[in-house]
Order: structure tokens, then sequence, then C-alpha cells
């Protein structure tokens, strides 16, 4: 298969299609997948929670979809220079999630997309949070205090949901953890 | 056969002198893991991977490898590749001659590998190994020791002297190997910032002693940072408390203790990274986290609270 | 948990076979070739220097040989030419000759492990493997055969150099100051030499010191059967004659009187002047001591090696040296297998 490299698209040619589009006439990347992670370190996220929130991200943002491999272990590895346990540990949370699957002697690759909230929710959502951070800031509460809050309700909030999924339990009433600075 | 323990020490010490340099030391250093030793200069690491490698004599105690082998027999020889200190070197031989030199030295070599990768590294064959800079010179001791296709990787502060883009590449490639052919890797350092994503099992000394041992994860999972009024903090008993750093009014308490263990009143808990764990445990020598009753050889893990 | 499998290459059980010694040729060969070719420098500009000089001194020689009438002027000018142009210059290659065992020892034989020590290079060879001690043979037996060996070589020259000074009845080849430097001894000595040097490399692991300490361990060695050790290889033989054997090498000179030591000593200076005073005052001075206190009852004894004992001695001392060199080697083995760190 050529290329035309010369004039593309210019009068008078018998239109050959520009190349690439649906044809692979190169010889395909070393790394097939279609993200590449990265590391914050000062973040103080653990590294395989951080693979795993970028994967998510990638999916929100479309640049995964279903069928996707993910970076095969040893390119992961040679890029970023972490354990390889960590980046299976960081697949095998995504699996327990239901978001990806490993095929032995293939790789990994997404099974699921994310859940999506419906555009009008999500509106109405992000409407109720700017009245709760109206609320908060005639309270006296800075943007740090806002996150630290936050931060600190959701992290209850999904233990709760955790806790109810173990034990089975009916929510116990509104009994937000103290000790928050 | 399928070895468990990469490295197997009981009671190990080595004496030079009349001042013990190791004492005391008792592991076992399972397999397929990125092991790193850890501690301040003289604590006792490169007397440690002497040991390992059969390079010293022990003075007290044992030390197998492999799963049984002991230390520098033809069959610990054979499987474990070490990388000393500055990447000693035969500096007028080429990198080609290198390559020969290993691989008349070993009984398996892959050369075309070793080759391989010297050509995606860039260090040109013919050059005198003498006339490499520091990052490649390590890179070639690094490329000789993973073409024996060792079981294990034992490498003495291999980063310590090189620029960060040489360190980046360097650990690239031991762990890549450790991905691909599952090698074991144990390796010193007395640099903690970057252990934490390379690091899967951790090894802290101290002044000869081993004062920490375990898997990163269980090590992190055990331990949180409490902080809290200051005037408090001595009258914290509910778990065994590491190390405590106070000012006038806060107090951080290093403690051993998970998730789910009760945080007292008017007190934070923080997770712990691993830098701030093995500073805790380094500033207080006398504080020892060794693995407990599963292995059946410390009833309890002790530790003495200030 | 864990990343591990199975590794790429075939396990091996726990009984390996070692790895065969020819490996360590092209290991010996490269690391130390540049030594190799310096000893063939220094042994090869010697041989030039014999080569060159000894031809001199076989025409001067054949010169005198053939010269007659043997007592005319110009036979004896040549004598004595032959004498002060050429005898420093024996002189100055036997002390050549001398001292190249002890050069090759320390530049040959001390940095074979000191350097590995001094630059911790040690660090990657023992660690290899091929193990340590067996790398450590296979790279001392050879070099130090080897090195041997050429100086061996070069002995059969020297044999050839020294040949007319012998003939010349200038000394007895037993005699101290050659006898070492010809015949198959050269080469035992060379050998001994190369050993003392890398043993001193192990024991003090830095080249310099470990050179300088081989020199002085060699010479000191080297002193020893020339001064001492040699005239006991076999038990000297005892005479009264006075007419001793061509080429013999005297021991010892003694007098004895009805079965019993007098004195020691042949010449008429010394304490033996006042016993001549006494006996002999008025001996003519061509007279020997010994003519003139035989006629008083005086025995004049000497103990001597006979020529005919050259060779050997020359294969009792190669049989300790090499005795010798296999110990010294042993040890440094020893040294290798017990210590490195």
């Amino acid at each position: 298969m050529t290329i035309d490299k010369g004039d593309n698209g210019s009068t008078g040619a018998a239109g050959e299609s520009p190349p690439g589009a649906g044809e692979v006439t190169a010889p395909p990347p070393r790394s097939a997948s279609q993200i590449e992670f990265r590391l914050d370190p000062a973040s103080g996220v653990p590294t395989y929670l951080q693979l795993v929130q970028q994967v998510e991200h990638a999916l929100r943002l479309g640049y995964l979809k279903p069928g996707d491999q993910l970076p095969k272990v040893r390119d992961a590895v040679a890029s970023l220079a972490i354990n390889p346990n960590t980046v299976l540990k960081a697949y095998r949370e995504l699996e327990n999630k239901g978001l990806a699957a490993g095929r032995p002697g293939q790789g990994t690759f997404i099974r699921a997309t994310l859940s999506q909230v419906a555009l009008p929710e999500l509106a109405g959502l992000r409407k109720s949070l700017l009245v709760w951070l109206d609320a908060a800031d005639a309270a006296g509460l800075d943007e740090d205090g806002v996150v630290a809050l936050f931060t600190s309700a959701l992290r209850d909030f999904y233990k709760r949901r955790a806790d109810q999924a173990v034990h089975g339990r009916a929510a116990s009433d509104d009994n937000e953890t103290e000790g928050v600075a | 056969m399928n070895m468990k323990t990469i490295i197997d020490t009981e009671g190990l010490g080595k004496r030079y002198g009349n001042s013990w340099a190791l004492r005391e030391c008792t592991l076992e250093i399972p397999a397929g893991h990125v092991a790193a030793l850890v501690g301040p200069n003289g604590a006792g690491k490169t007397t440690l991977l002497n040991l390992a490698v059969g390079l010293a004599e022990p003075s007290a105690g044992s030390v197998s490898v492999l799963g049984g082998h002991p230390a520098g027999s033809p069959a610990a020889l054979d499987g474990i590749a070490f990388v000393a200190q500055d990447t000693p070197m035969y500096k007028n031989l080429s990198v080609a001659e290198m390559l020969h030199l290993t691989r008349n030295l070993n009984r398996f070599f892959d050369q075309h590998q070793a080759k391989a990768r010297l050509a995606d590294l860039g260090i040109p064959l013919k050059r005198k190994a003498g006339k490499l800079s520091g990052g490649q010179q390590a890179q070639l001791a690094l490329t000789l020791a993973l073409a024996r296709r060792p079981r294990m990787l034992v490498l003495d502060e291999p980063v310590a002297m090189l620029d960060p883009i040489a360190r980046h590449d360097f650990m690239a490639t031991v762990l890549t190997a450790t991905a691909e052919d599952g090698v074991s890797v144990l390796l010193s350092s007395h640099v903690l910032a970057e252990l934490e994503r390379v690091a899967d099992y951790l090894i802290l000394m101290s002044r000869g002693r081993v004062q920490v041992v375990g898997e990163v994860d269980d090590l992190l999972a055990s331990h949180r940072v409490l902080t809290g009024p200051a005037a408090e903090a001595d009258r914290y008993t509910e778990r065994p408390v590491v190390h405590v750093s106070r000012a006038e009014a806060q107090a951080h308490l290093l403690v051993r203790a998970t998730a789910d263990d009760p945080v007292p009143p008017g007190w934070e808990a923080h997770p712990v990274g691993l830098e701030e764990l093995a500073l805790g445990y380094l500033r207080e020598p006398v504080a020892v986290s060794v693995p407990g009753p599963a292995r059946g050889r410390h009833a309890e893990p002790s530790e003495v609270s200030r | 948990m864990t990343a591990l499998t199975l590794p790429a290459r075939p396990e091996q059980d726990a009984a390996l076979r070692p790895l065969p010694w020819r490996r360590m040729a092209w290991v010996t060969w490269r690391q130390h070739r540049m030594t190799l070719a310096g000893v063939v420098v220094v042994l090869g500009g010697l041989a030039v220097y014999l080569w060159r000089t000894g031809l001199g001194i076989h025409q001067a020689w054949a010169f005198i040989v053939t010269c007659h009438p043997a007592n005319s002027s110009t036979c004896g000018y040549a004598a004595g030419i032959f004498n002060t142009r050429y005898v420093p210059t024996e002189v100055t290659a036997g002390l050549l000759l001398t001292l190249t065992p002890a050069l090759l020892g320390a530049f040959v034989g001390a940095p074979i492990l000191a350097r590995e020590m001094e630059t911790g290079t040690f660090r990657y060879a023992w660690t290899q493997g091929f193990g340590r001690w067996r790398w450590t043979l296979g790279k001392l037996v050879p070099l130090a055969v080897v090195v041997a060996a050429a100086a061996g070589a070069l002995s059969v020259l020297s044999w050839w150099f020294f040949a007319p000074f012998f003939a010349e009845n200038f000394g007895t080849p037993l005699a101290p100051a050659l006898f070492d430097l010809r015949g198959v001894v050269y080469a035992a000595w060379t050998l001994v030499a190369v050993a003392i040097g890398a043993l001193a490399g192990m024991l003090i692991r830095r080249v310099v010191p470990a050179m300088a300490a081989t020199l002085a361990a060699y010479l000191g060695l080297a002193l020893l059967p020339g001064l001492w050790l040699r005239q006991y290889y076999l038990p000297a033989v005892h005479t009264t004659s006075n007419n001793l054997p061509g080429f013999a090498w005297i021991l010892n000179q003694w007098y004895t009187k009805g079965g019993k030591f007098a004195f020691a000593g042949v010449q008429k200076s010394g304490t033996n002047a006042a016993i001549e005073q006494h006996w002999c005052p008025n001996a003519p001075p061509s007279e020997t001591l010994g003519q003139c206190l035989s006629h008083h009852g005086y025995t004049q004894w000497t103990s001597y090696q006979p020529v005919t004992r050259f060779w050997p001695f020359q294969w009792i001392e190669v049989g300790w040296l090499v005795v010798l060199s296999a110990l010294l080697i042993a040890a440094t083995v020893w040294l290798v297998r017990r210590r490195a760190a």
C-alpha cells in the first residue's frame, strides 16, 4: 500500500483518500495502549490508586472505551520505574470494580464504562452544591476547610456504604464522625 | 523447584576486629519481591549484602540463598548476580570485551539480550568501559548482571552516584526485568524518597541490627500517625507508639495501629508513607518491627515506647 | 501476589558441574596481555643484549683459544684485553639476569590479585559463576608457568653467553653468583618469584606495596641457597689431596694434627701467619702453607663439591623451588577462599 505523499487533495488529482483513514500503513507503535500512565509523587495518594484513578478518569473523558487494552505491565514499569506488583494491584482493583478484565497471555482490557449520570441530574447536583458552598462560605469556612470537610464526609459516606454491604444492616442514623479540623 | 525464600539468615553476624558490623540478623526474604535494604551509612547494609553474595564469611550464624543453598556456593553464584557499589569494572576492557568476559565466567549468558539492551541504551560496544559515563557504567553492569538470567539481583547502592535521568533509567531496567523474568531484587539504599514506588518489601537496618522487616503494604497498613494535643501525647497507651515528635501545642505519634483501630477523641489519624515510617523507626533505635507469629520465630512484634 | 514467573532458562539441579578451565584462557590472556607483552619486551631486550655482546665475547674467546704460540706477547695481550673488556660485561649481564626474576615476580605476580583488591573489581570477578578459587588458579598457574618458561628460554641463551668464562677456568659452575642463572634452575626461580608476588598481592592488597614486598622477599630468598643451603644438597667430599679436580667448588679448608682439628684456613695470613712463623719461618713464598706444614705433621683437608654434581644440584634446587611455588600458590588460593570483603 503506498502513501500518496504528494499533493493531498489538490485539484485534478484522482482523489486517493488521505492516508490513515482506517488503513494501517505504518507498523503499530510499541505500546498498543491508548493511554499512558503518569505519577504524581507528591500527591500523597498511593501509587496503585493513582493508576486506578487515571484509568477511571480516562474512561470518563473518552480516552478509553470498552475493548481497549490497558498498558502492559512491562511497559508501565519501564516508563514509570515502579514495582510491577503495584501495576498488578491497580489492575486487580479495576477488575474488582468490574471495569477491566484480564485475558491470559494478552493483557488487561477495559470491560465496561463508568456508570454515566444523565446530564440534567448532573446540572441539578451542581446547583445544590453551589448552594451548599454559599452556606459554608457564610459560616466562615475557607477553601481548604471546605475541601477537608468534604473529603472527610466523603470518606465516611463510602466507609458506611462498605460496612453496610458487609454487615447488611440498615443505614444508621445521621452520625457524622467528628474529629475533623 | 519453587523456592519461597530468596535469602534466609539465622542469627547472622559479622565482626571486623572488635566491632560487629552486623548482629543477630534473622530474615526470610520471600522470592518474587523487590526488597529494599534501607538504613543510614554504617548500618550494616553492605555487610549484609556481602554475606549474602558470598564475598564475606559470617562470624556468627548462617545465611543461605535461593531456597537453601549456602551463600557463595556454586549454585548460589550461578543464580545470583551482584552489582557492587560504584559498579567496579575493568576500565581498559571495551564493552564488547566485558560481555565476552562475563560470558566466559558464567554458565548462562544471553548475549543477544545484552547486545540489544546496550543498543537501546546507546552504549557503543567498542568503547572502553572506563570511558563511559557513570550512568552508562551502571547500566553496563546491570546489563551484564541481567544477561546471566539470574534468579536474584543484588544491588549495593546502585543509584547513589547517578543523576536523576540515569537513576530513573536504571530502576526502570531493573523493574522491567522483574516484570518480565520474575527476577527477585534486593537493593540497598540510604535514600528513602523514591523507594516507595519501587519496593514491595522493606528491611530497615540501624547500627548493625535489623529494625523493621516486612511487606511494604503490610507495614503501611499497620501503622498510623496520630496528630493531637502535645499535652496528651504521653498519656496515649491504646496502641504501641514507635516515635513521638512534638511541638508546643501539637504532637505526632507514629503508632502501630490499623485503619480500624479507634482514634481517641480530639485526635486525628493519617495513613503513613514509607519515608515517614522509616524515619520514625530510625529515630528510635530500640524500636523494632519484625514479623509476628506467622513465622513462628518471634512471639510478638516487640518494641519499646519512649 | 507476586510477579514471579518461571525463569527463562532451564532449571539446574543442585549439583552443578564446574565450568571448564579453558574458559579462563581468554580471561587471563585479555586481562594480562599487556603484562605478558612487557615480559616479552624485557626478556627480548635482554636476549638481544646477551646475543650482541655474547657474539663479541665468543669471537674474542675463539681468537684466544686458537692463538699460538700460547705465551707470545700477542696472545698474552689478547687474554689480558679479554679480562679487562669482557669481565665487566659478564658482571653486568649477571646482575641483570639475577634481578630479572625478582622484577618478573613483582611486575607479573603482585598485580594479579593486588589490582583486583585495590580497584574493587574482585567484587565483580568473585561473584560470577566460575567461582573465586578456580578463577585464581586459572590465572596464577598459566601466568607463572608461561613467564617461567620464557625465562627458561632466556637461560638457554645465557648458558651460551657465559660459556667462554667457564672454559677460561674463570670459576666453578657451582659458584653462587652464576649457578642460578644457567641451566634449568633459572626458570624455577622465576616461577617462585611470580608465586611470591601473587601471595604478596593477596596479603597486602595494594599493588605498589605488594611489588616492593615481592622484591624484598625474593631477594631474601635468593640469597639463601647461595650463601648457605646449596652446599648441603649432597654431602661434601672431604679430601687431603692437594690436587683437586678442575672446577671444584671449594667450601672449606682446614688442618688437622693427629686426627684432631687444628685450625682453619689456607692462606699464609691472618692467624695463620703466627703458625707459619712458628713452624716454617724460612719457607719460600712459592710454597703453600699446606706444603710447608705437611712436614710437621699437619694434614690439610679440603671439603668441596665436584663439578660433576652440577646437574644433580640443579635438579635438587628445581625440586624444592617447584614445591615451594606450589605451596605459595596453594596458600594464595586458600587466602582467596577464606577472605575477601
